[in-house]
């Protein structure tokens, strides 16, 4: 798992790709909690999670995503997920997680 | 080893209602699209073969109780749900044929849906029986004297005849057990739960961990619940809620997901999966839905050799 940010005038982009398994959600959680703290500094009111290139995301980086919304909500950032593929589009709706968080289909999300 | 389940619904017993049973058999009329059946197998036959497990049968309603054949010949049961009225005159069937009185519990915890069936437990009231109920909790004999109080229970917990005996587990330490190796883990739960961890001689294993939450914040420590589960030809894993459910209303309600759970039995390589302790307000309709899902989770999140990811229900039987 890799990740990177980008910073635009509406967000953080938090682009990843790979596995968030159980061997790099710490690193992932670590990145999201970063990427928050940024936004904040940045005056950005949200982090948009660009889902695109991951191979998949087991529980254990969905439980790390929602750490990181309530980070982002004592901040007052919003968390956003976008451009799933059809592997993260399933297993966002297997686990009902389509139902916790705002989903766009593009990072263009403004 | 064999594995066979009496009641497999979580918090509360639940029936189908007559509705609910009009449905099924209406589908089965559509399905049949007016075919011919020779005789009752064939008839059978087209239930098992052609209708689906939610159209054809029924997930049961029965709250936890799960026999475990394993040992020297006395008897295994993981909990006292209500399933466990089932099971006790099964096992007088049994004992007729010469099978031994010897009953031996392990109980997750205390809660009403893990206890409701020891009241109707008939051979607690046979003289011969000797019943073994090994809990971590050192408030279980207070916990079943309590629920049969004239208030709650027209029979006292005195009134009954066999010999019934507490034995304190405790986890971290290993147990023999009538020739199975017995280990328990704390679990996070109201009042506490223990997970357990049976293995026979044959070295075959099945753990049995319900109503156990993974929580949110502390995902590090679930290494000593892979550990647990390692390699386990069965783990019947509470699998009450969604993912997203257990980490927003329903958190802090003391259970688990799906999704964990396969996460879980996949670091521990475990072969199968036994999705249980079902959510009462769940129709079939919903459970098979949820048992779908988890087999593709399974496939879409598999990192190494497969895991069997199956459902249970009352009258299933798991021989491994």
């Amino acid at each position: 798992m890799e990740y990177s940010f980008e910073l635009r005038e509406y967000a953080v982009i938090v682009h990843v790709d790979g596995r968030v398994d159980e061997s790099s959600w710490e690193a992932f959680g670590a990145g999201l909690s970063d990427a928050v703290r940024q936004a904040s500094q940045a005056g950005v009111a949200k982090v948009v999670i660009n889902l695109a290139e991951l191979d998949y995301m087991s529980s254990r980086g969905l439980r790390v995503l929602t750490v990181a919304k309530r980070e982002g909500d004592e901040a007052g950032i919003a968390m956003l997920l976008a451009s799933p593929n059809d592997i993260m589009s399933e297993i966002l709706a297997i686990s009902r997680y389509d139902k916790l968080f705002t989903i766009t289909d593009t990072i263009e999300a403004k | 080893m064999l594995v066979r389940f009496w009641g497999t619904r979580g918090s509360l017993p639940v029936a189908p209602t007559a509705e609910a049973i009009r449905c099924k058999i209406v589908h089965a009329l559509l399905a049949a699209d007016g075919r011919r059946f020779g005789d009752a197998t064939e008839a059978r036959r087209f239930v098992d073969d052609e209708l689906s497990f939610a159209a054809g049968a029924t997930y049961g309603g029965a709250s936890p109780c799960v026999e475990v054949e394993a040992g020297i010949g006395s008897y295994f049961i993981c909990d006292m749900g209500s399933g466990l009225r089932s099971f006790g005159l099964d096992s007088m069937r049994r004992n007729a044929e010469g099978h031994s009185k010897v009953y031996n519990f392990f109980q997750s915890h205390l809660h009403w849906d893990h206890i409701m069936g020891f009241p109707f437990f008939a051979p607690a009231f046979d003289p011969g029986a000797t019943i073994r109920i090994h809990a971590g909790h050192p408030d279980a004999e207070q916990a079943l004297r309590r629920q049969q109080e004239e208030i709650s229970f027209p029979v006292p917990f005195d009134w009954l005849r066999a010999d019934i005996q507490f034995v304190h587990l405790n986890p971290g330490d290993a147990y023999e057990v009538d020739g199975v190796q017995v280990e328990t883990i704390l679990q996070h739960h109201s009042h506490g739960s223990y997970g357990f961890r049976l293995t026979d001689g044959d070295g075959r294993t099945v753990i049995y961990s319900t109503d156990s939450e993974h929580k949110l914040e502390k995902m590090a420590v679930e290494a000593e619940f892979i550990h647990f589960f390692r390699e386990a030809d069965l783990v019947i894993c509470d699998t009450m809620y969604s993912l997203a459910d257990s980490v927003s209303m329903k958190e802090d309600w003391g259970h688990s997901s799906n999704l964990v759970a396969v996460d879980l039995c996949h670091q521990a390589r475990a072969k199968c999966l036994a999705l249980f302790h079902h959510e009462p307000t769940y129709g079939d309709e919903d459970i098979q839905r949820m048992h779908q899902e988890s087999i593709r989770y399974e496939e879409l999140t598999r990192n190494g050799p497969p895991l069997d990811v199956i459902c249970a229900y009352d009258g299933l039987e798991v021989r491994l």
